[in-house]
Formats: structure tokens, C-alpha cells, sequence
């Protein structure tokens, strides 16, 4: 697979606080991947530099082409916008040097398929947080981008919307765009998140660090490694002969389990142990 | 570009924040022409002053209107933080143009001057409105939100800036001799007001050239310092 973009050492200094230390990474084409930690961890911060709106402190980021389109969802779209949502997509469509016919065609679409047809002509700063995040969401999918990067795009979503932008995500992969996200509701993306990346204090990795916390061990048979792999509360699969060993959270245990007999599984044990584990 | 200025003009307008800075200029300058008739070189090169102010006061205004998400968003559709900055300063130039022309036709419209306005005496004190207005803009840029966070080092840097560009001359003249020349970092808002109150207004090749060069070579130091800071903020 082509890269896309390659951080090399990327490393972020708050305030003398190491937020982001040494990272490297590639990001693939036409892949959607996730970015996933605890609260603070750099995940925001990482996004940025990503999307280029924000300079690593040390480091190099890569872009394959350098004009290359980034569509760009943060965290907390503003709400102090003085425009509609129509006026605010157009001004950001021609900005960004959309064609006109396009545009037009292009934000009735997203506003329909978004269901913010019956408030397009309000202003931004009087819509609800959900129709201001669906704004934010719409800015960035407007051009069509090559590199699509979400910061917990679901926040203040309702169902319906979830499942749209889940939809569209799909459809843009399916035209060639790499899709990068943070999120921490569990199902929503599930089904198509093709690589996840944890990070632990400032450091990233394609394992999920839990440093001596209690997890639940269970061994299962009947059931694809490859199936259980991406799951969330998945930290590690180890396979021995017929049965997979599966390190789990503890809080998302009971699911999982569920999942593993609606599958058609069989569970052998189920006990719970201490130590570090790494998902790979 | 020509979307940004046009969204920025239209964000400024429904803010209503260019209230306050308007309303001051014409009060300002209908004040000032309240007694005639009045002497045509000294009362522009007064109200370049003003317009030097106002101009600072609109660009600090506009530099806020967009919060920094909406910025990093804009930033990343136009395809460059440069880009986007120089479409904000060039919006509050063009409004600052208006106030210019305000400034310039006001008094002639409504007979305040003693004489007739030359085109000789036009010409240079409208480049002197502009080169004023210009050095007030990018002064205020780098007092701006997207370099000062805080509002108080924001307001207070520049309100003092100001102050201490006006009594520049009054500064040089109590300082002792070894530290005299630290007015020189002021901005040399006075520098084109002894040229042009000794200027006879006759003819253009009279007036010495110095004072409005090193206004201009000033103000393209700050603005390249402006995206030198707007650039390591980022």
C-alpha cells in the first residue's frame, strides 16, 4: 500500500509538559484508522499536527502529495459562527476553490443527508451542539478530501446522524480517502475501523498497554482470531491449537462474551489475572 | 483571498463590532472640524493621527472575530496560515480606506478649510492617511489575539504602543542622552508631521521622502515579524 503520510520522530512540548514524544508512524491509503487512549493522552493534539494546523515541536510529517485536500473535524466545532449553516458551507467551498455548480449540488446533498435542511437558514450560534457538530462534519467532507481526519466526530450526535457519517465514511474509503479518528463510543465505527492505534503517555503503538491492571482471561473456541481482533475491550489474542486465549477488559467482558456465543462460539474459561498486557 | 475578505467584512458587520471604532472616528473628526475654517496640511496631518488609532482599534477587533478552532479550519480550506492572516490585515485595510476617504472629503464637502484643496497637498496627505493607517494595522496585529491570548496584555500592549508612539518626541526630549535613541523602536507615527507642517504645499518635489520610506519599511518589519509569531504560535 502507498503512504499517505509518514511521521518521522514527531515529538510536542506544551507548556514544559512532553505531550507527544517521538512518534513515527505511516498512514496508508484508502485505510480507515483509528487513534484511541484515555483522556489527555495527545490524541487532539496529534490530529493536528496531522491535518497541519498545528507545528510538531520536533519531527517531520510527510505528505505524499503536497496538495493533497485534509478535511479537518475537531473536537468542538465553534458555535460563535454569525452565519447559516448554507452560507458558512458556501464561503468555505469557494475558499477552498470549489466550483460553484459543484458546491451547490454538493451542500444540499450533505445538508439533506445530515437532516439540516429545515435549519440551513438559521445562523450557526443559535443551532443545537448536535446541528453545530453536523456542521463541523459537513465542512470537512464539502471538497471531498484525500485525508479525512475526525475528532470525536459522534460527540453530541444523535443516532440517525451517527449512522450517516458512518455510511459516508464508508463511501469516501470506497473512493480512495484515508480516514483517521479518535472516538470513545464503542460500536458506532466498529465495523469499519481497519487499523487502531493506542496512545499511553505520548508514545503510540499498534498495542494496548494496561500496566498491571486486573483483566478478564477467556478461552474460547470456535471463532476466527481475525474476527475478535478489532473488537473493543480486546487487549490481546494469543492462539493454542484450537482455542484462542483472549485478554480482556474487564468492563467490557460481559459483551464480549456475549458476542463470542452469538457468533456461534464456545467458551472453555473464564478467570481473571494481573499483569502487562499488550494487544498486537 | 477575495472570499475571506469578503466573509471577514461580513462577519465584522454582524458582529457589530465596528461599531465602536466608527462611531469614535466620526465623532473624532466632526469634533475637530467643529471651528473653521482651518488650515489644510496641519488638519490632515492631525487627523492621520486619528486614523492611525482608529486603524489599530479595528485590526485588534477583527483579528478576534474568529475563534481559534474557526481559524485552524480556515486555515486548513485557504491552504495557508500566511494566506489567511494577510486576508484579515488586507480586510481591515480596505475598511481603513474608507475611513481615509472619509477623513479626506469630510472637510471639503462641508467647507472647513481656509483654501482651496490642491491636488499636490491631496495626493501627499492621503498618502500620509494611508501609511499611518497601515503602520496602525500591523501594530495592532502583533497585539492581537492570535499572538496575546490574554486580553489584558492584548489591550494593555497596545494601548500603551500607542501612547508611547504619540509622545515619542516628548520622550526623546526628558530621556538622558545615552538611552535617548530606545524612541527609535516606537512606532514613528510623528515622523511625517514636522515634514509635512513645514511643508509649503507647492510643490511635491519640496517635501522630504525620508519620513514616509521608514514609515513604510517599519510597518513591512512588523508585518514580517507578525507572520514570523503567527507562524511559531502555530
Amino acid at each position: 500500500m502507498n503512504k499517505r503520510v509518514a511521521l518521522e520522530n514527531v515529538s510536542k512540548v506544551y507548556m514544559n509538559k512532553q505531550v507527544l514524544s517521538n512518534i513515527s508512524l505511516s498512514i496508508e491509503e484508502n485505510q480507515i484508522m483509528a487513534i484511541r487512549g484515555e483522556n489527555g493522552t495527545g490524541k487532539s493534539t496529534l490530529l493536528r499536527i496531522i491535518a497541519g494546523i498545528e507545528q510538531p515541536s520536533s519531527g517531520k510529517v510527510t505528505y505524499r502529495n503536497n496538495n493533497m485536500k485534509i478535511g479537518y473535524v475537531p473536537e468542538r466545532f465553534p458555535k460563535q459562527i454569525r452565519f447559516t449553516p448554507s452560507e458558512y458551507l458556501h464561503y468555505i467551498g469557494k475558499i477552498g476553490g470549489i466550483s460553484v455548480k459543484y458546491l451547490e449540488d454538493r451542500i444540499e446533498n450533505l445538508l439533506h443527508r445530515f437532516r439540516l435542511n429545515n435549519v440551513k437558514n438559521q445562523r450557526i450560534m443559535e443551532l443545537s451542539k448536535g446541528n453545530i457538530q453536523k456542521v463541523g462534519i459537513i465542512q470537512a467532507l464539502i471538497h471531498n478530501p484525500n485525508l479525512l481526519i475526525l475528532d470525536e466526530p459522534l460527540s453530541g450526535l444523535d443516532s440517525l446522524a451517527q449512522e450517516e457519517l458512518v455510511t459516508i465514511i464508508g463511501e469516501m474509503k470506497q473512493q480512495g480517502t484515508t480516514v483517521l479518528l479518535t472516538y470513545h463510543e464503542t460500536n458506532a465505527f466498529e465495523s469499519i475501523i481497519e487499523r487502531k492505534l493506542y496512545i499511553h503517555n505520548g508514545n503510540i503503538s499498534e498495542t494496548k498497554v494496561l500496566d498491571n491492571q486486573p483483566v478478564k482471561l477467556l478461552i474460547i473456541k470456535e471463532i476466527k482470531e481475525s474476527d475478535v481482533k478489532l473488537w473493543d475491550g480486546v487487549i490481546q489474542v494469543e492462539k493454542k491449537e484450537d482455542q484462542l486465549f483472549l485478554y480482556v477488559s474487564s468492563r467490557d467482558s460481559d459483551v464480549i462474551l456475549l458476542r463470542v456465543l452469538q457468533l456461534g462460539g464456545s467458551i472453555e474459561a473464564v478467570s481473571t489475572v494481573r499483569g502487562n498486557y499488550r494487544r498486537s | 483571498m477575495k472570499t475571506l475578505i469578503n466573509y471577514t467584512l461580513y462577519d465584522f458587520i454582524r458582529s457589530h463590532k465596528y461599531f465602536p471604532p466608527i462611531s469614535t472616528f466620526i465623532i473624532l473628526i466632526v469634533v475637530y472640524y467643529s471651528y473653521t475654517p482651518n488650515p489644510i496640511i496641519d488638519s490632515y496631518a492631525v487627523t492621520a493621527l486619528m486614523i492611525y488609532f482608529i486603524s489599530a482599534w479595528l485590526c485588534i477587533s477583527v483579528m478576534a472575530l474568529d475563534p481559534p478552532v474557526q481559524r485552524q479550519v480556515m486555515i486548513l480550506h485557504i491552504g495557508g496560515r500566511n494566506l489567511y492572516y494577510l486576508s484579515k490585515l488586507i480586510t481591515v485595510w480596505l475598511l481603513s480606506l474608507i475611513l481615509t476617504a472619509f477623513a479626506f472629503i469630510y472637510p471639503i464637502v462641508f467647507g472647513m478649510f481656509n483654501e482651496q484643496v490642491t491636488f499636490t497637498i491631496g495626493f501627499i496627505s492621503w498618502m500620509n492617511y494611508i501609511l499611518l493607517s497601515t503602520l496602525g494595522i500591523v501594530v495592532a496585529s502583533i497585539f492581537s489575539k492570535v499572538i496575546m491570548e490574554n486580553v489584558v496584555n492584548s489591550y494593555g500592549g497596545l494601548a500603551l504602543t500607542i501612547t508611547f508612539s504619540f509622545t515619542a518626541l516628548g520622550i526623546y526630549e526628558i530621556l538622558p542622552v545615552s538611552i535617548k535613541n530606545i524612541v527609535w523602536i516606537f512606532p514613528p507615527v510623528l515622523v511625517t508631521q514636522k515634514t509635512l507642517i513645514n511643508w509649503n504645499g507647492e510643490n511635491i518635489f519640496h517635501i522630504d521622502v525620508i519620513p514616509f520610506i521608514w514609515i513604510l519599511l517599519y510597518a513591512a518589519l512588523l508585518l514580517w515579524v507578525f507572520l514570523k509569531l503567527v507562524k511559531r504560535k502555530g
